[in-house]
């Protein structure tokens, strides 16, 4: 224990400035969560008259919409809960800094410095070097996510009190778990980054372009692989009578369900020579004029949702893919770490 | 040269990087246990190469390198344990106080003896608090030298920790390291382009010019086998330029005055097609 300690110390000692600006950062984040979501709650249970008929996080009136005398109020809430808005996105944003600021100078520093000749020729292991090099810092800089995880959660909550968020789409990668796993992926890839640049500013630079792209690829990936998750769901639900929204579900993609049951885009339609330019009051879909009189349609209006229940298991597959980029790098930079030379 | 028991060394070892510069070519060298051996060249001689392919911070391109019969590559963490390295330039951490230095080399090597690395930099008045980057150069490079003294390893690599020390700090340097490897036992390797300086230190000496081993002796053979002439000799190792504008030979044998040990090795680099001259030497 009194080991590990001195490790902590000795790490913190070696990255005082970034982890100081990032735990600068992370406490402005929280404690500007915080305040908008007890901000936000203290101003509807003040004036629940004036929320009453309209949807959360939704400015469009029900049938009769809000009271004439709640216009003020409104601005401020909506107003409010845009600047809330804006947090999230720096949640989301969040791991991908850590990776940039924390990551990517932890080993690149030890090169570009020539400490690393001092510390490789001491350890008897470089990889046991590297594990207890990273340690300290990427379990801070977790923790840290963790903070803004449970504060973009709050701050969901604050704003969509009438929502089960364990099943719900609502800024999905924005709040909760996904945060931390996208941490471990981006702080282990800036890592990488840094070992096999081994000079600090290149390393940061180049850093953000290899997090930005392995993010990137992988949430295209995922997009693919998730929806399969997703169901059909005509947009019509009866004559004239569109489709509920479902707000607690993630809207895939839109377009024509064919007769056979089969889903296409309208891209893919037009693709396929398909002509689909004429709707009746049902959504069903011709390809033309004397179609629509003779009722023979090629589909009918269509969306691929994944259901709010499915949330769980996307939260999970996104996270357990972070993670996995993560350790991925972190082998690579063992490889690098044991290879390369010190300076 | 060979010896009984090596306890560094190479075979046939070369190391090219990859612009294509051989930095070493075909080194064979034994260096014995025991006192300190001087690894004098001219900048790019391929000194600090050689000392890293023993640390194994640089792969052999042809050839093997022992530490006390261990190849670095092959069983690094084994090696590494004979080894107590002093980088070119002090490496130290410019956030890290003296003290942290010595928690940090306990941490990285369990068997590090702190307390003994404690009492070296306390006898030269350094005070442990003080950041790394508030010491002088002088007492950068003996922090240096006390934690490569710390891991007790009986075989020291130094890589030219001489460089940038006014002569002050290298004689407080040097006399340090005389000191411990005297009372350790321990081996030490010190690179160094400064002949002078290592003079009254080492008990060997291995001149290396363009990746090439050019003379392997003790310093007290090589300085009294060697002689200086100033006309041409046939039994002349090399001519080089002496300080005044005139020519002398470095000549094996007897010659009209005895050569100095700057002498000895400016004639081997010369010897060696090194472009060496006196002033870059010296």
């Amino acid at each position: 224990m009194t080991g590990a300690l001195t490790w902590a110390r000795l790490s913190y000692r070696q990255q005082k400035w970034e982890l100081l600006l990032v735990v600068i950062g992370v406490v402005g984040l929280t404690a500007g969560m915080v305040w908008f979501a007890t901000t936000l709650t203290a101003l509807r249970e003040a004036s629940p008259e004036c929320l009453a008929g309209l949807s959360p996080g939704f400015a469009s009136p029900a049938e009769e919409g809000p009271p004439a005398a709640c216009q003020a109020f409104l601005t401020e809430y909506y107003g409010l809960e845009n600047w809330a808005s804006n947090l999230t996105t720096l949640a989301w944003v969040a791991p991908f800094g850590m990776g940039v600021v924390l990551g990517a100078p932890l080993v690149a520093r030890e090169i570009d410095g020539g400490t690393a000749q001092l510390a490789w020729s001491l350890s008897r292991s470089r990889v046991g070097w590297l594990l207890r090099r990273i340690a300290f810092v990427t379990l801070l800089g977790l923790g840290l996510l963790a903070i803004i995880a449970v504060g973009s959660e709050l701050l969901t909550a604050a704003i969509f009190p009438d929502r089960t968020l364990g099943e719900d789409f609502v800024w999905f990668g924005r709040r909760g778990v996904p945060i931390v796993a996208r941490g471990v992926g981006a702080i282990l890839l800036g890592v990488l980054v840094g070992a096999v640049i081994g000079r600090v500013l290149p390393a940061v630079l180049v850093s953000i372009l290899v997090i930005g792209l392995a993010f990137t690829g992988m949430s295209l990936a995922l997009d693919q692989v998730n929806r399969a998750e997703a169901t059909l769901r005509p947009m019509y639900a009866g004559p004239g009578v569109p489709q509920q929204f479902d707000v607690a579900g993630m809207q895939v993609d839109f377009g024509i369900e064919r007769t056979d049951g089969q889903f296409m885009t309208y891209t893919e339609a037009f693709e396929r020579g398909l002509n689909p330019n004429f709707t009746d009051e049902n959504g069903q879909v011709f390809e033309s004029e004397e179609d629509l009189r003779s009722g023979d349609p090629i589909g009918r209006d269509a969306m691929l949702v994944i259901p709010g229940e499915k949330y769980p298991l996307l939260v999970l597959r996104d996270s357990a893919v972070a993670v996995a980029v993560g350790l991925l790098a972190l082998a690579l930079s063992a490889a690098v770490v044991v290879r390369r030379r010190p300076a | 040269m060979t010896v009984a028991d090596p306890i560094l060394e190479t075979r046939e070892l070369a190391k090219r990087y990859r612009r294509g510069v051989w930095a070493l070519q075909g080194i064979d060298l034994e260096i014995p246990s025991g006192g300190i051996t001087a690894l004098v060249g001219p900048n790019a001689a391929g000194k600090s190469t050689l000392i890293k392919t023993w640390v194994g911070f640089e792969r052999p391109t042809r050839g093997s390198v022992r530490v006390a019969g261990i190849d670095p590559w092959k069983d690094r963490s084994a090696a590494l344990a004979h080894l107590g390295y002093v980088p070119q330039s002090p490496a130290l951490y410019d956030g890290l106080s003296v003290e942290d230095h010595l928690d940090l080399a306990r941490q990285l090597r369990p068997s590090f003896d702190r307390d003994y690395a404690r009492s070296r930099l306390a006898q030269l008045d350094i005070p442990a608090d003080r950041g790394a980057r508030d010491l002088s150069g002088g007492q950068q490079a003996q922090v240096a030298l006390a934690i490569a003294l710390g891991t007790r390893a009986p075989i020291l690599l130094l890589d030219e920790p001489l460089a940038s020390l006014d002569p002050l700090a290298r004689r407080e340097f040097l006399h340090v390291l005389t000191d411990a490897v005297r009372s350790d036992g321990a081996t030490a390797l010190l690179s160094s382009h400064i002949v002078t300086d290592v003079e009254q230190a080492c008990d060997r000496l291995v001149v290396l010019g363009v990746g090439k081993v050019l003379l392997h002796d003790t310093v007290a053979d090589a300085m009294s086998a060697h002689s200086i002439s100033s006309s041409e000799h046939p039994g002349a190792v090399a001519s080089f330029g002496a300080p005044d504008g005139s020519r002398i030979w470095l000549v094996r044998g007897t010659g009209e005055r005895p050569a100095t040990l700057d002498e000895v090795v400016l004639g081997y680099l010369a010897s060696g097609r090194s472009t060496a001259t006196p002033a870059a030497a010296a």
